[in-house]
């Protein structure tokens, strides 16, 4: 048996194919998504040891609160001399490791747009980690050395200068030196080192490190070592081996990868979910086509069991195969989709592809799995094939039609999905990983149900998007619409698998719309002010100096700062919190007050602080009552709850606080933006573009927008998002554009006979080719229609939590009405193929076909 | 014998030709299948003339290459060597754009397994050739024809309602809904029991009678060659036997003489 399954199977190269191609694709993205994330976590892991080579002891500041900014804390310089005297300590140095921003002399950034740059001062050849391979080390204050790849990246010699900008003004340096990190690529990352007064001044560091490197005299471990210096050391500090600092650095990064592996694998599971349709899709029409055959061998003696064994074997040769193909296609796709990151700007660092056992487990176990499952329910109906069907003429296997109780139960799972959904939704769970679990098993069962009741659907659709069709093209509209509807079971099966993609492309597109226009909205209600100075990144903090040398600017009327960082706040857990200055914040921002006037942000003391409405009625807190908030000094301020407002956009978090306090009790002095309201009569683009000239030179990394251009750079960061999204939901569309083509060949093969009366009594090539071009097109448009619907509801629900805190549902009709038109370009370009090959049959063989 | 009833009126294809030229001639047709050894002549230099307005069978033994030569004359397949002209048009050269058109407009086709489409309707079915051309019927024409063949009651019934006979039926009254040069049928019987059998061979002999259409028929059922004004039979690819069948008796008789 396993021997005609392995038969058949040849014998129907094309439907193998497609089966096997939709097993691969999901598979691919299985594994492509582990070893990508292996094979990033790896390269870090290298960028570890290789940068703590030679290092025995590390020094680091503690972080009481981890900041998502990534600027590390810092300590005082005045621990290096103990450190150095502790016994078994050979030598120890201070040493600076800084974001910051390297600019060409004509201003171009060095580097990807989101990678970081890193400011690094040299350190003693013992400790260095980082080799010269070109050149020489900076040795004054004036010169500076890049890594190989950057200055490659940015087309730069040793020789040319090179800005670099920190928190201090940005100062030009003679690039003396290349650099690299043993093999270690760092993706879009840098690196540029200046000596190490040089890299505290310009970090403005001066009697301050961010870390003690320590080499041990000989005989001495590590891990004692590290225990003595511990004994001596502030509490401010954490004293760790290299080893330990290293693992602590790749945990980290694991962690924060752990986010982007789980959104791959999502995506991955819409790839074999839809791939499972084309699989079951397939089996249960070849099924259908060869009950024939089954009965021919029920009467020559073939037990059930061997016709099942056969129909299994033949889906477990399909899914071994595919997922063997996935695993190996995973690396490629592990380069694909880094490819696609690093098109939207974050470039990830890399190394030679790590293939984890877990990995290659996983991805075959997989796709085996979804081919078999898949395939069990058309296996089973092949078994019930009675052998007297082989003698039986005419159209076989009628398709079955499926009852009442059977719709009934499709509703019924679109209804516990449409529970899970709402219970994920509403219920407050507090686990947001739970939620999110249930909400995501609510969408896939409401997608389950809708599939499994779609054959009724398909009948209705059919009609309304064959109309257009019919009255434009007569008889080919008309045959396609009506060959569409014939086997209702397998064109609803074919169009779910298209809806289950388009829904998920409905719903990204609607709620990206929406959370465009929800910034837009909070930018027009919150801001007065006419300019913004942020980083060019979008995220990161600008120099503080930059304000001071805003208020300089002819035309520029008022400055006021906002800042950002996270703390702990007691018995809730990690949020963001802003600081504001009070003096001159209702100049630039228009609060939306719950409770207090802005004459209470004018009049809020270093004490006190404004909330979240939304956050404050969460956690029951009303005005006078008292938060205390850990903060990344490690000191635990308290505050008085002295306002609330609301904050659709998120724009402050969830505490606003003064700036002397953000200062003072968070450590935090580096601005998240500069908030600009220009002088009386003075025009916005003029000082725009003078503010924008005083900035260049000394602050690189501070750009001054405008509001539509604040609006267009925030609704940018969406769309690339959005990009990635769409590129990978694009997998999935096209798993399920595959299954169309597959149902297409298969039935036009059914339709043999019947395609040869039409050529025998005239009909041409073209009106073959055009009918069931149109008959794809109508089983796409089913999928689309019910896709966008879907997607909507998607979209209307899961922004009902969101509508309390500003976000405003908007349906973007432009591109909806693109996704249905694209869904039946698509459908012709499916049908290019079938349509070929049903239109080239030989009439009298046709004709003779049984 | 009415083979004079052709007027310029009820003969469709009926140009300005002398009568005495026949509408299907076939010169010299061979065919062969495969190469080499493996080589198998299906015709062997067939010369035929079918006359306006008459109703033919081509009889013969399996293999005897009926078939083939209906096909070829039907421009479905094409002949090794020889010509056909159909209607004073030469149709061997015919590319398939050019002979689709000609089927489509010129050429009717009854089949042994009725190849009714069966997501249309009866009516649907007949005016199926005048729907692939884009052309309206005429409706007395097509009423006269749904008369004609007693579907008139069944006309909205999809062809999975129907019985074999009424499917046939369908058949023949799209055969002749474009009125067409010619009317080929291939084993027209062959699916039918007697009853439905004589329902259709009548349909077809009306036609001719009537509408003064040609019919090529091949069948290998004596008593629908017996329906017919002319009987061919054909042995080995090549013609045997040419004169009116007489009765299926008769014809029984001949058939056993060839073989």
């Amino acid at each position: 048996m396993p021997r005609l399954a392995a038969k058949n199977l040849w014998a129907r190269k094309g439907r193998a194919l497609t089966t096997t191609l939709a097993v691969f694709i999901g598979v691919a993205l299985v594994a492509g998504t582990y070893v990508l994330t292996d094979t990033i976590n790896a390269a870090f892991d290298e960028i570890f040891s290789e940068s703590l080579k030679g290092t025995d002891v590390v020094i680091t500041a503690r972080e009481p609160v981890k900041q998502d900014s990534g600027v590390p804390q810092t300590f005082s310089a005045e621990l290096l001399p103990k450190v150095s005297k502790v016994r078994g300590v050979s030598l120890a140095a201070g040493a600076i490791f800084t974001p910051g921003g390297f600019f060409k002399q004509n201003g171009d950034r060095i580097g990807s747009q989101f990678s970081p740059k890193f400011i690094a001062s040299t350190l003693p050849p013992r400790l260095e980690s980082l080799t010269v391979t070109e050149g020489h080390e900076p040795r004054n204050p004036r010169q500076a050395t890049l890594d190989q790849a950057g200055a490659d990246s940015a087309g730069l010699e040793i020789g040319d200068p090179v800005r670099i900008a920190g928190e201090r003004r940005a100062r030009t340096y003679r690039l003396v030196g290349l650099t690299e990190l043993g093999n270690a690529s760092f993706g879009g990352a840098s690196i540029a080192q200046l000596t190490l007064p040089e890299s505290q001044r310009v970090t403005d560091n001066q009697g301050r490190f961010d870390q003690i490197s320590v080499a041990a005299a000989k005989g001495a471990q590590a891990a004692p070592l590290a225990k003595r210096i511990a004994a001596i050391a502030p509490s401010d500090v954490r004293v760790e081996t290299g080893q330990q600092n290293a693992d602590r650095q790749s945990s980290e990064i694991r962690d924060n990868l752990k986010f982007l592996q789980i959104a791959l694998l999502v995506f991955a599971g819409v790839a074999l979910f839809v791939g499972a349709f084309l699989i079951f899709n397939t089996f249960s029409i070849t099924v259908a086509q060869r009950v024939r055959e089954f009965a021919m061998l029920r009467t020559l003696g073939a037990s059930r069991g061997q016709i099942l064994g056969s129909v299994i074997a033949e889906a477990a040769l399909i899914g071994l195969v595919g997922s063997l193909l996935g695993l190996l296609g995973g690396i490629a796709f592990a380069k694909g989709i880094q490819a696609l990151f690093k098109a939207i700007g974050i470039d990830l660092p890399s190394t030679s592809p790590v293939i984890e056992t877990r990995t290659v487990i996983v991805s075959l176990a997989i796709g085996l799995i979804v081919t078999l499952v898949s395939s069990l329910a058309p296996a089973w109906r092949s078994t019930r094939v009675p052998p007297l069907a082989a003698l039986r003429e005419g159209e076989l296997a009628e398709a079955r039609r499926h009852g009442l109780l059977f719709a009934l139960g499709a509703v019924a799972v679109s209804l516990i999905g449409l529970g899970a959904l709402l219970a994920g939704l509403f219920a407050n769970i507090d686990d947001s990983g739970q939620a999110a679990g249930l909400m995501g098993l609510g969408a896939v069962l409401i997608l389950l149900g809708v599939s499994l009741f779609s054959p009724r659907l398909v009948r209705p659709l059919a009609s309304v998007t064959g109309i257009p069709l019919e009255k434009l093209r007569g008889l080919t509209g008309r045959l396609a619409r009506e060959n569409s509807q014939r086997r209702p079971g397998r064109t609803a099966a074919t169009a779910a698998a298209l809806m289950i993609g388009l829904a998920l492309v409905t719903f990204v597109t609607i709620f990206a719309a929406g959370l465009k226009g929800s910034i837009a909205s909070a930018v027009d209600r919150n801001f007065q002010g006419e300019l913004v100075i942020q980083n060019t990144d979008g995220f990161s903090p600008i120099p503080s100096a930059a304000a001071t040398a805003a208020r300089m600017v002819r035309g520029v009327g008022t400055v006021s700062t906002l800042r950002s960082t996270q703390a702990v706040i007691e018995g809730i857990g990690k949020n963001k919190v802003s600081g504001l200055e009070p003096a001159t914040a209702n100049r630039v921002l228009t609060l939306d007050w719950k409770q207090g006037l802005p004459a209470t942000l004018r009049d809020l003391t270093d004490g006190e602080a404004i909330l979240d409405d939304a956050f404050a009625s969460d956690h029951g807190l009303e005005v006078g009552d008292r938060v205390r908030m850990g903060t990344n000094t490690g000191d635990q301020p308290s505050f008085r709850v002295a306002g609330t407002v609301g904050d659709d956009a998120d724009l402050f978090g969830s505490v606003i606080v003064t700036q002397a306090s953000m200062k003072r009790d968070f450590g935090i002095t580096q601005d998240q933006a500069d908030l600009i309201k220009l002088a009386p009569d003075a025009a916005a683009d003029a000082v725009q573009s003078r503010l924008k000239a005083a900035l260049r030179n000394a602050f690189p990394t501070a750009d001054v927008l405008n509001q539509a251009e604040l609006k267009s750079n925030q609704e940018g960061q969406v769309d690339k998002l959005l990009g990635l999204i769409y590129a990978l939901l694009s997998l999935a569309v096209i798993v399920s554009l595959f299954g169309i083509a597959n149902t297409l060949a298969l039935s036009i093969h059914e339709r043999t006979r019947e395609l040869g009366m039409l050529r025998a009594i005239g009909m041409s090539r073209r009106q073959v080719r055009r009918m069931i071009r149109y008959e794809a097109v109508i089983t796409a448009m089913i999928g689309a229609v019910l896709g966008l619907i879907l997607g909507m509801i998607f979209a209307a629900l899961i922004s009902r939590p969101l509508a309390d805190e500003g976000f405003t549902l908007s349906y973007p009709i432009g591109t909806l009405i693109a996704i249905m038109v694209l869904a039946a370009l698509a459908g012709v370009l499916v049908a290019i193929g079938p349509a070929r090959r049903a239109s080239r049959l030989d009439v009298l063989e046709a004709l003779a076909y049984e | 014998m009415p083979d004079t009833a052709s007027s310029s009126d009820g003969t469709p294809g009926a140009e300005d030709r002398p009568a005495d030229v026949g509408i299907v001639v076939a010169t010299d047709l061979c065919r062969r299948f495969g190469e080499g050894e493996a080589a198998v002549d299906a015709l062997t230099g067939v010369s035929v003339s079918f006359d306006r307005g008459r109703f033919s069978s081509i009889m013969g033994p399996s293999g005897s290459g009926k078939s083939t030569l209906m096909h070829i004359l039907a421009g479905l397949d094409r002949p090794t060597s020889g010509s056909v002209e159909i209607d004073g048009v030469e149709i061997t050269g015919l590319d398939d754009r050019e002979l689709t058109s000609l089927r489509r407009e010129r050429l009717g086709f009854i089949f042994q397994f009725f190849n009714l489409l069966p997501v249309l309707s009866a009516e649907e079915n007949i005016v199926l050739p005048l729907s692939i051309a884009g052309e309206q019927p005429d409706r007395d024409w097509l009423e006269r024809l749904i008369d004609t063949v007693g579907l008139s009651d069944r006309r909205s019934h999809r062809p999975s309602e129907l019985s074999g006979g009424q499917q046939q039926r369908v058949a023949v009254a799209r055969a002749l809904v474009s009125k067409p040069a010619v009317v080929f049928a291939d084993e027209p019987t062959g699916n039918l029991d007697s009853k439905a059998s004589n329902d259709v061979l009548a349909l077809l002999r009306g036609a001719v009678d009537e509408f003064g259409q040609t019919v090529i028929m091949v069948t290998h059922d004596p008593e629908a060659a017996a329906h017919a004004d002319r009987m061919l039979a054909l042995r080995d690819g090549s013609i045997v036997h040419d004169a009116a069948p007489g009765s299926a008796e008769q014809v029984i008789e001949h058939m056993k003489q060839l073989a």
